[in-house]
């Protein structure tokens, strides 16, 4: 292994003075690629500004301040800095006018109920606004406290829980509609 | 519901294909190895350190130019041993004359000097040390222009007005400097050549003028025509007149350096007048002027800096804030 990566980053971790940047990584992947993409929409996309996260995040992991918030709410800056780039990249490059469906994100084999209840999420999820899916996307897909929200989205905590109340409420009444 | 809710949008996290973690994983075992690297440092560090690089140069700039302004410092020589007055200034050779079409290279140059000095001598040394300051003034050919000394207890002290030939202005300063413990000196010196040329220049066409007059003066036919002439040769004797006043005065402003002497009461403490100043005296008067000199570089110097510190942390802060907002921008 190398030696970058079992070298101690002291403070990196609320939970363990010592953890590595690989035990980090084998942490928060899945929530960070997770995050990335309901951002992006784009597998592809999603996985390139994941690996760029990382990177940035490895590189600069020197500068990460325990005092300034958790190491989830370090990393998930990161990763959202890298995805909103690549937005802006998108935009000028004006690819994608619209969020493209993932295919690949709709398992086929779904039972029918489950299918109709994802199928319900997801119509609702379409009727937020991209700061309020992003929201979301924070707390039940990457399971951020509101804390470390508030800290990834550069907003005051009350404000976050604020929001984010906002939007659980539009959300379950948009469920609540298309049941 | 809520709970359900959170179960499901759980459930939408999207996951990454197989095998993309391991991929990573592995780049993240390696330390993320750089494809190339650019001998140039990257551009997060470059920028900082060009700004720092720009401050510094700005702050050494400015302070190099403030201290220019000044007068130079010059060792001066008391009791045997070069010493520096506590507020001792001197103007530099006064710099090259300003690009003048009426200042001919070669020609010698005019510079008009001056000197203050300030003096300390006991007060029962007061009217001795002032003779010698006349003595000095005269050994050197110089005069002495005014001159005032009070000895009682209320106005002890006195001022002369000396001229010194410039050219001895050096060494007399030297001398008067030894006559008791030198509290400021300062020197000035600025260059008259270019007012003394033109005025020289125009006196010689006025000479040139009133030679041609007195020839056409002497070829005149009619009264009238010459009476017209002495008219014009009065004008010109008072211009010849004028100019070459105005060149002795130049000339005598510029031989003799004008020198002011104040004498003060008090007690030597860097040692008996004329005794000289050497010994631990001295040596701690040299030691305070340099820390002096050195504590007034550094606040000039961070006078500079700290502006320029905070407009840099002003103007960071603010693009770090535009920049934030220009990414927020596209949600």
């Amino acid at each position: 292994m190398n030696e970058a990566t079992i070298e101690p980053l002291a403070g990196l971790d609320t939970h363990t003075a010592t953890e590595s940047f690989g035990d980090l990584y084998e942490r928060s992947f899945d929530r960070v690629y997770a995050y990335v993409q309901s951002m992006l929409h784009d597998r592809a996309a999603a996985e390139d500004v994941t690996a760029q996260a990382f990177e940035r995040a490895y590189r600069k992991r020197r500068s990460y301040r325990p005092g300034r918030g958790s190491t989830e709410a370090w990393l998930f800056g990161i990763a959202r800095n890298a995805a909103l780039d690549e937005l802006r990249r998108r935009k000028r490059r004006a690819h994608l006018a619209t969020d493209p469906e993932d295919l690949d994100a709709q398992p086929l084999d779904d039972v029918a109920e489950t299918a109709l209840r994802r199928q319900t999420v997801r119509a609702a999820l379409d009727t937020l606004d991209p700061r309020e899916r992003e929201l979301v996307a924070l707390k039940y897909m990457a399971g951020l406290s509101n804390t470390e929200i508030a800290k990834v989205v550069g907003i005051s905590e009350s404000n976050t829980s604020t929001r984010l109340n906002r939007t659980i409420t539009k959300l379950r009444e948009a469920c609540l509609d298309r049941i | 519901m809520d709970r359900e809710l959170a179960v499901a949008l759980a459930a939408e996290a999207p996951v990454a294909r197989p095998g993309f973690k391991e991929e990573l994983r592995e780049r993240v075992d390696a330390g993320f190895p750089r494809e190339r690297r650019s001998w140039l440092p990257s551009r997060r560090k470059l920028l900082p350190a060009l700004a720092v690089a720009t401050c510094a140069v700005v702050a050494v700039s400015v302070v190099g130019l403030d201290r220019s302004d000044q007068h130079e410092d010059v060792p001066l020589s008391r009791g045997g041993a070069a010493e520096k007055a506590p507020n001792s200034t001197v103007a530099p050779s006064p710099t090259p004359p300003p690009a003048d079409r009426s200042f001919a290279p070669g020609r010698e140059r005019r510079i008009e000097r001056s000197a203050r000095l300030t003096l300390q001598a006991p007060g029962d040394r007061l009217e001795k040390v002032g003779q010698e300051i006349v003595n000095t003034t005269e050994r050197y050919r110089g005069y002495v222009l005014s001159s005032s000394l009070g000895t009682g207890q209320d106005d002890a002290g006195g001022t002369y007005e000396l001229r010194v030939p410039a050219g001895d202005l050096r060494d007399a300063l030297r001398d008067l400097g030894r006559l008791g413990t030198v509290r400021s000196q300062s020197q000035n010196g600025q260059d008259v050549t270019a007012g003394y040329v033109s005025a020289a220049d125009r006196l010689q066409a006025a000479r040139a003028e009133r030679r041609s007059l007195l020839r056409r003066l002497e070829r005149a036919g009619d009264q009238t025509g010459a009476e017209a002439l002495r008219r014009q040769l009065d004008l010109n004797a008072r211009q010849v007149s004028g100019l070459r006043s105005q060149l002795r005065e130049l000339r005598v402003r510029t031989d003799y350096a004008a020198v002011s002497v104040t004498l003060t009461s008090g007690e030597d403490n860097g040692g008996a007048a004329g005794a000289g100043g050497d010994g631990l005296g001295g040596a701690l008067d040299d030691a305070l002027g340099s820390l002096s000199d050195s504590v007034e570089l550094l606040v000039r110097a961070l006078g500079v800096a700290i502006p320029v510190g905070a407009l840099a942390l002003l103007a960071w802060l603010a693009a770090r804030t535009v920049r934030r907002r220009r990414r927020d921008a596209i949600l």
